[in-house]
Parts: structure tokens; C-alpha cells; sequence
């Protein structure tokens, strides 16, 4: 029940300071790894969240839920996620008008963007350091897959071709 | 509140269902939400300031979108729909497949995957990093940006908890930007 209720907090106040799944990767990385998943399971969840269709926040959250908790546990962490964006949307459909003059909840936003980018750069560095793969066999996909992304790539492809090569060379 | 009728019930809930299975993100959930509701469901200004909304309030983007759909279709009762289309795909799969692989977790063919997708997965943040900061800036760089970019960094850099760091980006922006109106 502690823990539920643990990824239930969690999860509010992840959906509460990030705009979308990508963004959520950094604030969860710092929050669950070492505590509540292992740093395989969190790149396992982050790579699979892109690699299968639908909301990538969701599936992340609900991977980690799972993860710690069973069925239950990703439950919670679905609730969890949906729950600010669901209240938010409701507030803000029924007073669209005056919150369009309400500037601040914008420029927050705004504030919070670049701190996030920040953060997730941090992130990628730890889970590229920590993933196993650290020789020139690491840097080869990572830069590759850099690469293949900044040329449009579809990043699910990406993801599926490292993992592949990872399971063929690397075990 | 206006009792939706049961066919655009079942068009909106089909609707979203298809958007969620065929996109795999929030991003790349725009463009087909785009032609299957503008001329529709709702004008191609009302699409662009939902589209607007959802990156500027806090929570995942797709769901909020989808909301905001769902609610020009049919108030709030189409809110709903619209939330339960978005959600059932990703939560079915995702189960399915994380119950899957917490039976294997102790293979070493999972090891190598893991290994091969660290990188991977390393590099796709970086590039939604730069995707997203230079969002943030309007495709030119945008000195106040630079700053709290750099006053975060030296913020984590000193293990500042996170939460805490981007609570306070967040507040610094609504001091440093000003005034501004949206919409």
C-alpha cells in the first residue's frame, strides 16, 4: 500500500512539471533509478515507450509502476499520470477566455524548457555511462544512432536496430 | 452539459483509438489528429490553439490534445471519450509486454539488448533535449533561455534535487518573461 501510493505521488508530480513523455525521461530518471528500478529496467522502459504506439508518458509511467508493483502498480502510475492533465484540461476548457490573458502559466512553461533540456542531458550521460556498453562498441551506436535521428530517422527504428545489435554483438 | 449521442460517441472513441495505435508519440500524434478533425470536428484555429494549449500546460501532451478535441466534439462528456481512446491502446500493450519481460529479466540475451539500447536511448534524449530547447527559444537563441539553461546546469551540477530545480526554472521564466498574452 506504501508503495502504491509512493508511485502515485511520483507520478503527479512528474505530470505536474513536464509537458510531455520525452521530457518526463529526465525527472523520473532521477527519481526511481537506484531507488524503486534498476538502470536496465528504466532504459528497457524509456526504449520501449518509443517503440511501441500511443502516449509515451503513459507507457513510460506504467512500465515503472509495473516494474515495482505488478498490475496494480501500473495501474496507479497510469491514474497518476492522467489525473493533472485530465483536471487541467476540465479547468481550462471552462475558463479559456480568461486564462488566455494569464500569461504566467505560459512563461512557467517557458522557464521550465530549458532546465528540462538541461536535465535531460544529464540523463542521457548517466544512462550512457551506466548502460553496460561504455568501449568503442557504445560510443559506435550512440553516435550512429545520433546521427540517424538528426537525419529524420524514425526514432523508433532507431531503437529496435540498436537493440538488435546490442542482443547479436554485446551478450 | 448536453447528452452526447451515442454515434459520435462511438466516432470520437474509434477516432482516438486509431490515432493512439498508429502514432507513437504526442508530436507525431498531431499530424493525424489534424486530418481526421479539422473541417470535422473543429476549425483549423481552434486545432492550432489546442495544439498550443497542450505544450504550454503541464501533463503529457497527447492527452491533453486529445481533450481538447474530444471537448469541441462533445463538451465533457467528450473529454472522456477522448481520454479513454487515448489511454486503452498504450495501457494494453504496455502491460502485456511489461508482464513479458519481467520473466526474462535475468537473461542474458536481455543484457545485450539493454547494452545496444542504452546508447540508443542516451542519444534520443539528447536530440529531444535540442528539439525542445530550441522550442523554447523560437528557433533562435534566446539569451534568457541561455541563462536558466545555465543556471540549471550548475544547479544539478551541485545535486540540487531535480523537482526543485525545475520548480524553480519554471518560476524564474514567469518573472523574466513578463507579460505576455497567449491565444
Amino acid at each position: 500500500m506504501d508503495q502504491l501510493f509512493q508511485i502515485f505521488w511520483l507520478f503527479i508530480k512528474v505530470n505536474l512539471l513536464s509537458t510531455s513523455g520525452p521530457a518526463s525521461v529526465g525527472l523520473l530518471y532521477h527519481e526511481v533509478v537506484g531507488k524503486m528500478v534498476t538502470e536496465s529496467q528504466f532504459v528497457q522502459a524509456v526504449g520501449l515507450s518509443s517503440v511501441l504506439p500511443g502516449s509515451d508518458a503513459l507507457q513510460l509511467a506504467m512500465y515503472i509502476g509495473y516494474a515495482v508493483a505488478g498490475i496494480p502498480g501500473g495501474l496507479v502510475a497510469l491514474t497518476a499520470s492522467i489525473l493533472p492533465p485530465t483536471i487541467i484540461i476540465l479547468g481550462v476548457t471552462m475558463v479559456l477566455h480568461r486564462l488566455r490573458r494569464e500569461a504566467w502559466v505560459g512563461n512557467f512553461v517557458e522557464g521550465l524548457a530549458p532546465a528540462i533540456s538541461v536535465l535531460m542531458l544529464f540523463t542521457a550521460w548517466k544512462i550512457f555511462q551506466k548502460g553496460g556498453a561504455t568501449g568503442w562498441e557504445g560510443w559506435a551506436i550512440g553516435i550512429v544512432s545520433l546521427l540517424a535521428m538528426f537525419l529524420k530517422v524514425p526514432e523508433r527504428i532507431v531503437v529496435i536496430i540498436a537493440a538488435l545489435v546490442g542482443g547479436f554483438f554485446l551478450s | 452539459m448536453k447528452p452526447l449521442r451515442f454515434s459520435v460517441w462511438l466516432g470520437l472513441l474509434w477516432m482516438f483509438l486509431k490515432v493512439n495505435l498508429l502514432s507513437p508519440s504526442g508530436p507525431a500524434s498531431i499530424g493525424l489528429l489534424y486530418k481526421e478533425a479539422v473541417g470535422k470536428i473543429m476549425t483549423e484555429a481552434r486545432f492550432v490553439e489546442a495544439v498550443g494549449f497542450s505544450n504550454v500546460l503541464p501533463g503529457s501532451e497527447a492527452l491533453k490534445l486529445a481533450m481538447f478535441v474530444g471537448f469541441a466534439a462533445g463538451g465533457i462528456p467528450g473529454v472522456f471519450t477522448a481520454l479513454l481512446g487515448a489511454i486503452l491502446p498504450p495501457t494494453v500493450m504496455m502491460l502485456a509486454v511489461a508482464a513479458i519481460l519481467q520473466r526474462f529479466q535475468k537473461e542474458t540475451w536481455l543484457d545485450g539488448f539493454v547494452a545496444g539500447l542504452s546508447p540508443a536511448v542516451a542519444a534520443l534524449i539528447v536530440i529531444v533535449a535540442w528539439e525542445m530547447f530550441r522550442a523554447s527559444t523560437r528557433k533562435k537563441i534566446d539569451r534568457r533561455a541561455v541563462i536558466i539553461a545555465a543556471l540549471s546546469a550548475v544547479a544539478f551540477w551541485i545535486e540540487i534535487p531535480s523537482p526543485f530545480v525545475l520548480l524553480g526554472a519554471g518560476l524564474l521564466g514567469v518573472f523574466i518573461y513578463g507579460r505576455r498574452s497567449y491565444g
